[in-house]
């Protein structure tokens, strides 16, 4: 939203903006109550959020946390915290295009010079699971398919 | 000569620990008042358009006719090795470690990513022939070749010697490189090989006899040389 919005400021310049130019704000205000609501509940329950990933990747992929003897997962919890706090923003303002381009492609290329798509794509993935179940269904399907495009962009 | 401060980035004085900032609008900040363009890094930066890239190639090129190739290079040659020293600089202010302590891969991409921001077009590196003394570079969106179009031969002599600069700076090795496909040549993207002068010649000598890049890179797995 905030990316179209600078681009609606640029592109109307002098005249009166048209309906169809005005359609995403529209969009955005009929689901702006869920984003406020989703934000919020994804601000307070952040820490469970990401011990219940960790829980699960260390149950069923373990090695994703480790390098050798080395333990991955204070780093690991570091990028995490960092992305679902980015994604959560992107979800605040519907600003999927400018999460890819001030946060998402940076990072694909820092996550790919330590070879650590497999941890983005299950990380990624199961953070879809675990905020299932602490947001609503109406809240999950705005906020999962952002954490959709985060696994697309990172884990490949 | 300007000089660089990294005090007049008011977003990074605010952020200091911010290492995704090259979003156009965080990357750059435009001083109105003096009519410079600085970015996060403090170096003073000009927009052109590809009227300017065109008229410095042909205007070189009529001033030193066939030379003007390796003018390019040798521009970038020092233009990479000085961006080699001023990098080593930022890089340990931003992350409080020096380049030596860093992930290889890690801080490759870090040094192209202002590059990337200025729209110089994105990179990948294949490092799969290091130990073999040579590395290729892809380049994606070149500026110079975008702007010149399909002309039928290599013409990022600028990028040849800016990464043939920074890597020799960054290994203390004499390096040289040859782009060995080009956008402008009809390719889908630009290609890069980086080594020893005797490979660079070796590869400069196949080219001419009309090997694409895939025989070269054919040829030098195999152990080739002149």
């Amino acid at each position: 939203m905030l990316s179209q919005l600078q681009t609606l400021v640029r592109e109307v310049d002098g005249r009166y903006a048209t309906d169809a130019e005005l359609m995403f704000l529209q969009n955005y205000l009929k689901t702006a109550r869920l984003r406020f609501s989703a934000y919020q509940k994804i601000q307070k329950a952040e820490k469970d959020i990401i011990q219940q990933v960790k829980s699960k990747i260390k149950a069923t992929e373990p090695q994703l946390l480790r390098h050798g003897k080395v333990d991955l997962s204070v780093k690991w919890q570091r990028d995490a915290v960092r992305g679902l706090r980015y994604c959560a923003h992107a979800l605040l303002v519907a600003d999927e295009a400018g999460l890819e381009e001030g946060f998402l492609l940076w990072f694909q290329s820092i996550m790919r010079s330590f070879k650590a798509q497999p941890s983005c794509n299950i990380t990624y993935k199961v953070m879809q699971d675990v905020v299932r179940q602490h947001l609503t269904p109406q809240e999950a399907e705005l906020f999962c398919p952002i954490l959709s495009q985060a696994r697309r962009l990172l884990g490949q | 000569m300007d000089t660089p401060s990294v005090h007049s980035h008011k977003l990074r004085q605010q952020y200091p620990q911010k290492h995704n900032h090259y979003k156009f609008s965080d990357f750059f900040q435009f001083n109105a008042s003096t009519g410079t363009i600085a970015d996060w890094n403090g170096s003073r930066n000009i927009l052109t358009s590809e009227d300017f890239i065109i008229g410095l190639l042909e205007g070189l090129e009529e001033e030193v006719g066939a030379a003007s190739a390796a003018v390019m290079y040798s521009i970038g040659l020092e233009w990479g090795k000085q961006d080699s020293l001023f990098f080593d600089q930022w890089f340990e202010r931003e992350y409080n470690i020096s380049p030596q302590q860093a992930n290889l891969m890690f801080l490759l991409e870090t040094w192209w990513w202002p590059f990337t921001a200025q729209g110089w077009g994105r990179w990948e590196i294949d490092m799969a022939d290091r130990t073999q003394g040579f590395m290729f570079i892809n380049l994606f969106d070149s500026a110079v070749a975008r702007t010149l179009g399909d002309v039928g031969k290599p013409v990022c002599y600028l990028y040849a010697g800016l990464f043939a600069g920074f890597f020799t700076e960054m290994v203390r090795k004499q390096l040289s490189c040859i782009e060995i496909q080009c956008y402008s040549m009809g390719e889908t993207y630009c290609k890069f090989l980086l080594g020893a002068k005797e490979r660079i010649d070796a590869a400069a000598f196949w080219l001419n006899e009309g090997a694409t890049a895939s025989d070269i890179e054919n040829r030098l797995r195999s152990g080739d040389s002149l």
